[in-house]
């Protein structure tokens, strides 16, 4: 009974653990999406996880970032990047992810 | 979890020939052929870029590849500011040797003068020639100090050096022009380097104005610190407009209008402007003249504990737009100020001074501090709160915490 109990919840967990990495597989693989071509980010920035290799802004490959920095970043812009929040270039669902993926992908 | 990696060159292409997304193309009206936008590249994750790989780089706090900062302790001790160890402020990339081209044929335009003109470098040569020294400072400097969460790099006191120019006077050139129009209300200048990345002028093209009474003081520089200006600092050619802030010394410069009107460009109308928190808009002061300011240089937080007994507390000090008068250091954190003395040469209403105070320290924590004047004004005690964090003076942010044993 114990050992039924056991994989039962081994089972749940490798479930959920799945869950979780396919979730985070389908976010990445749309914020790649919008990394290099809904947004373009990858024409201003380097980001060698996403091939990008663009040098008007940051090489976002050298800046330490968390997903709130890069949200903001993305929302508001700055000096020449554009607002892609406030000016509704990109969705708020949008911003979430691509901020996601550039802070997963950094130095990859 | 997977790498994944993807096909850019399709993305590119679509962005070249009109296919992407429409909120892409929304975004992205002028983007750019990679190929050429890359020119400087990056190495490392903390590393030096490219660009800039003859810096000192333990001089140096690497924020990003575009904006590098001087460590407190060595912007020079000797009033000048080794160009290794000079900050990198860019808006735009630097430009290459290849895109720059034959130096002395670098182009510049005069505009809004009697006879407008346009000279090269070798030309300019011939019109004049002077050296002065002036402050250079990132109008953010300080920018890590503010509480709110301001975007942009997180300058302490390193956006900032003391540099020696030399060039022609600007008034030697409108003079070769005939003089400046009547009716000009400023001096606008313009750089180049957005050209070589193709984006829209308007959003990308480094273009300020600061008031016309500038060009007095106002020179082309094309050496800096006694070598040819560097690309990663504006060469062949800069703007250099002593006391005003960094961006209005403009890099790569191709052009300088005596303007009715101010630039109406994004880094003129839009950005570097002085709003209070949560607000922006071209109605708020533009990032102009630099304040009175001072900071202790050493001994620092980044140099260890201290060994009791005479210690010399050393630093910079600058009036803004005046001469910088006086300079009072506090070891109890402001609750008592004494007097320090200049050393070093006077090098102009422009350039800092470098200040020394000796103190006998015993065993303790001090927090030391430093306030400037210039006679009209000093430092203020806490930082204007702004939206962008710009132009901190406040002598509380930048005091130091030191140990000595």
């Amino acid at each position: 009974m114990k050992i039924i109990k056991f994989l039962l919840i081994y089972l749940i967990t490798l479930i959920l653990f799945c869950q979780t990495l396919l979730a985070d597989e389908s976010k990445l693989a749309k914020g790649l999406e919008i990394f290099n071509e809904i947004a373009a980010c990858s024409a201003c920035h380097t980001l060698k996880a996403a091939g990008a290799e663009g040098n008007v802004g940051p090489n976002l490959d050298t800046v330490d970032l968390t997903i709130e920095s890069v949200k903001e970043m993305v929302t508001y812009g700055l000096g020449v990047m554009p607002a892609y929040g406030e000016d509704e270039i990109l969705t708020k669902e949008q911003i979430d992810i691509v901020s996601f993926y550039v802070v997963s992908s950094v130095g990859k | 979890m997977k790498k994944i990696k993807n096909k850019l060159n399709i993305n590119r292409r679509n962005f070249l020939t009109g296919t992407a997304s429409l909120a892409g193309l929304a975004a992205t009206a002028s983007m750019v052929p990679i190929t050429i936008a890359n020119a400087n590249h990056t190495e490392g994750k903390k590393g030096l870029p490219g660009f800039i790989s003859w810096k000192n780089r333990d001089a140096l706090i690497v924020h990003s590849d575009k904006g590098i900062e001087t460590h407190r302790s060595a912007i020079g001790e000797s009033l000048i500011t080794p160009n290794r160890n000079v900050y990198i402020r860019n808006n735009m990339p630097t430009m290459t040797d290849g895109q720059i081209g034959d130096r002395n044929n670098w182009k510049v335009s005069i505009q809004g003068v009697k006879n407008p003109k346009t000279f090269t470098l070798a030309q300019l040569k011939k019109l004049g020639h002077t050296t002065i020294a002036t402050i250079l400072q990132c109008s953010g400097n300080g920018r890590g100090f503010f509480e709110h969460k301001v975007r942009g790099s997180q300058w302490k006191t390193g956006a900032a050096a003391c540099i020696f120019w030399t060039g022609v006077p600007v008034k030697a050139v409108v003079d070769a022009c005939g003089g400046i129009n009547k009716d000009a209300v400023f001096m606008t200048s313009a750089g180049v380097d957005h050209e070589p990345t193709g984006l829209d002028p308007k959003k990308a093209m480094v273009e300020r104005s600061v008031p016309k009474k500038v060009y007095k003081d106002a020179m082309l520089a094309w050496e800096m610190n006694g070598v040819p200006l560097p690309n990663s600092h504006g060469g062949p050619l800069r703007m250099v407009t002593p006391g005003y802030f960094g961006i209005n010394n403009v890099k790569h410069l191709g052009k300088v209008n005596f303007s009715k009107a101010e630039s109406s460009v994004k880094y003129m109308k839009k950005s570097y402007r002085i709003s209070p928190i949560g607000k922006k808009g071209s109605q708020y002061p533009s990032c102009w003249e630099m304040p009175v300011k001072s900071w202790i240089t050493r001994p620092t937080d980044e140099t260890g504990t201290v060994k009791a007994g005479k210690v010399q507390i050393v630093g910079v000090a600058m009036g803004g737009m005046k001469k910088v008068r006086s300079v009072k250091v506090s070891i109890d954190g402001g609750k008592s100020w004494k007097k320090a003395k200049f050393v070093g040469p006077d090098l102009g209403k422009y350039a800092w001074r470098q200040f020394a105070f000796e103190a006998n320290l015993s065993s303790g924590t001090y927090n030391i501090a430093s306030l400037a004047s210039n006679g009209s004004d000093k430092q203020p005690e806490l930082r204007m709160e702004n939206r962008r964090g710009y132009a901190h003076n406040g002598w509380k942010d930048h005091s130091v915490q030191i140990t000595v044993v």
